[in-house]
């Protein structure tokens, strides 16, 4: 009874389902459900508005109130596996010896919590603050909405060495002008400020329908080319997966097609794609293993440095020459344009560094994930079919299509429910906060585990079961909403949300157009890779319809 | 698009500053919006709707709005004191401007709530039937006088 019991009546004429069901649901707190009546808009007028939020409004003061009472246990009771004299926990995570494996932390924390309950404390890993993991989504609505107006977000102290510290002539020169990836507090927000309006704006990503529809198309042809005599893809698919998402990244930050799909070896875009895939590969590796590259350049660090540079001067060039044909064009209809036009080139170029630091990989694991989901679903498969039949009924995708498209925004959410590409978001307090009835000190790192609330019975009816209708009857099924956050909550919400949303719905609506998928080899087993996706060669079947 | 929101929002925060600390800059300002060229910008920003916030603690926040505003935008350039409203700015990535409307004025905003506004609704606190996120409400010449509930927020609780 954790979940909000749907109190919000969506007015959405295509849409009643939501609206009735969130409505009995009402009645059901009211009169056990007796009836859903038919004049349901009285009845759900006198519907007792506080009825379940107020349970964790009591909560909260109740956890409030424990900051003064002496009921609040200290840092040091946290349960947590014990970290060693002078190796601390580290070690837990060398391969063979420590029994925790970097790929396969889902697992790792998994199991933590079934040992140690709802925050476990990882203290003594070497060179990092301790970290605190939390289980508990209530307890992740509090921190979330505690939250001041620079949120501390930890990550990467090595891409901050990169910004800060080994290239800080080109993102120290102007004032603010470090990006939104590892940047911290007043930098982060007078940056994100400037970007924000322009990439969040619920607007901005619509514009790039058409465009990126294209993109879709020329990646379903590219399906078709290489399908092999079974029709049957490649084991390296998601290296064309990964393709799409540059390809389609490149358009809304560089306003280039930047051709991946003909890409050879050794070309400019298969160097951005590797670089890319280095620089998350390392940064799994970097972070979470005993941090050398502090004490000199590892061989895996200067990997990591090369792939940085590959791909910052890879994205100067072509912001430059978008800057160039955008004053000889005038006029200003792209994100590109927008920014340079809002906040500078400078802005411009760093703000698409960090897309595409982070939304390449990112986004072409959810398809890839989500397409093996469905592969293993012919039902989704055909309902989803059906859906999209009727709204485009024969024309091309146009800007808003996709928001009568219900049952394909579900199947992303469910899929990044249940296989949440990050598994964990994270803050680092910038105050003392009591989390799980614990005073945790400022300078931790908490660490949200979402996969592992996604797929708790304790915040969602049937967890280990695929069903996006979910997302749309909800009052039938138990959800508590901060337990599956794949974009995150708040001032540092993912910022490149809208256009990600925007490019999964879109190859995820014209592949289900073109093909019918199946899978027939092994099940996959997911891993950390650096993203979590399935382990394996992603061998699918597509049939054109 | 962007700009032109921008430069709305900013020039309107200006003129409600000046004013509201100086009789001369305003004629001025008015001056300047007579011989704007666009007619249909001058006759929005002359239209003033009233709207009105009331908070958890029953104190009522009165204050008069430009039509084409949202009730964020109004928040803002009139520096009402409603703790951590609008934390996102207007980005449609938190719940922090929640606001509750009476039935009777939920069914007769213009526009309804995106997929984005209810995915963050969904996270808002005390979420009710007539629920919208602030940043999301422009306000018409028709929601003169609106009244909005701003909803007890996890601060209210902590204090």
């Amino acid at each position: 009874m954790r979940n909000r019991l749907g109190v919000v009546k969506w007015r959405i004429r295509s849409l009643s389902e939501r609206k009735l069901t969130t409505s009995a649901r009402c009645f059901k707190a009211i009169d056990n459900g007796s009836e859903i009546g038919n004049n349901f808009p009285a009845r759900a007028a006198q519907c007792p508005i506080k009825v379940q939020r107020a349970r964790s409004t009591h909560a909260a003061v109740g956890t409030v109130l424990d900051t003064v009472s002496s009921a609040v246990k200290s840092w040091d009771e946290v349960p947590g596996p014990k970290p060693l004299p002078l190796l601390g926990n580290t070690w837990r995570f060398v391969p063979y010896i420590g029994g925790y494996s970097v790929e396969h932390v889902d697992k790792v924390c998994m199991s933590l919590r079934q040992k140690y309950g709802k925050c476990v404390k990882m203290a003594g890993l070497l060179g990092r603050p301790d970290m605190l993991f939390v289980f508990d989504a209530g307890e992740v609505e509090r921190v979330f909405r505690g939250e001041d107006a620079a949120p501390h977000r930890p990550s990467m102290p090595s891409l901050n060495y990169y910004k800060h510290t080994l290239r800080k002539d080109f993102f120290g020169a102007e004032q603010d002008c470090a990006g939104v990836i590892a940047v911290h507090g007043d930098s982060w927000a007078a940056f994100r400020t400037k970007v924000s309006k322009v990439a969040l704006s619920t607007s901005s990503a619509a514009q790039y329908t058409v465009p990126v529809a294209e993109v879709a198309d020329a990646f379903v042809n590219r399906i078709r080319q290489i399908r092999d005599e079974n029709l049957e893809t490649p084991g390296d698919f998601l290296n064309e997966v990964n393709k799409w998402s540059l390809e389609s990244l490149g358009l809304i930050a560089l306003d280039t097609r930047l051709g991946c799909f003909e890409s050879v070896e050794g070309s400019e875009s298969q160097r951005l794609i590797d670089a890319v895939h280095t620089f998350f590969l390392s940064v799994g590796e970097l972070e979470l293993r005993a941090p050398w590259w502090r004490i000199y350049p590892t061989a895996m660090f200067r990997r990591y440095v090369a792939a940085l540079d590959t791909i910052l001067s890879v994205t100067l060039r072509h912001v430059e020459r978008a800057l160039k044909e955008c004053e000889a064009n005038g006029g200003s209809k792209s994100l590109l344009q927008d920014l340079v036009s809002a906040a500078g080139s400078r802005v411009a170029a760093v703000a698409a560094l960090d897309l595409f630091l982070v939304g390449i990989d990112t986004t072409s694991n959810a398809v890839a994930s989500t397409l093996y989901q469905l592969a293993l679903r012919p039902e989704v498969q055909e309902r989803l079919h059906e859906e999209i039949t009727k709204v485009l009924q024969g024309r091309p995708l146009t800007p808003g299509d996709i928001n009568q498209m219900p049952y394909l925004k579900a199947c992303i959410k469910e899929v990044l429910r249940m296989f949440p590409v990050v598994i964990g978001n994270g803050r680092q307090l910038t105050k003392d906060t009591v989390i799980c009835g614990y005073n945790i000190p400022k300078g931790t790192q908490v660490i949200f585990q979402h996969y592992v609330m996604g797929n708790s019975e304790e915040y969602f009816t049937n967890a280990s079961e695929f069903r996006p209708e979910r997302w749309i009857q909800r009052s039938m099924y138990k959800h508590h909403a901060f337990a599956s956050l794949p974009f995150g909550f708040g001032k540092r919400m993912c910022l490149g949300r809208r256009f990600a949303e925007l490019e999964m719905h879109i190859v995820l609506c014209k592949i289900v157009q073109a093909f019918k998928m199946e899978y027939h080899h092994q099940p996959l087993d997911y891993h950390i890779h650096p993203m979590y996706t399935p382990d394996g060669p992603l061998r699918l079947k597509f049939i054109d319809r | 698009m962007f700009l032109k929101n921008c430069l709305r929002i900013f020039s309107s925060a200006r003129i409600r500053f000046l004013l509201n600390n100086n009789v001369k800059a305003s004629t001025f300002v008015n001056y300047k919006s007579v011989a704007s060229l666009s007619t249909s910008k001058l006759a929005l920003e002359s239209e003033k709707v009233k709207v009105t916030f009331v908070l958890n603690d029953g104190k009522r926040l009165e204050t008069v709005a430009n039509v084409g505003d949202t009730l964020l935008d109004v928040v803002v350039n009139n520096d009402l004191n409603i703790e951590g409203f609008g934390a996102c700015e207007g980005t449609v990535t938190c719940s922090t401007c929640h606001v509750i409307l009476k039935p009777e004025d939920f069914e007769r905003l213009p526009e309804e709530a995106s997929d984005e506004e209810r995915d963050m609704l969904d996270l808002a606190y005390s979420l009710t039937e007539t629920s919208r996120l602030g940043c999301q409400i422009t306000l018409t010449k028709e929601l003169d006088g609106l009244e909005v509930k701003v909803p007890e927020t996890i601060n209210d609780a902590r204090s």
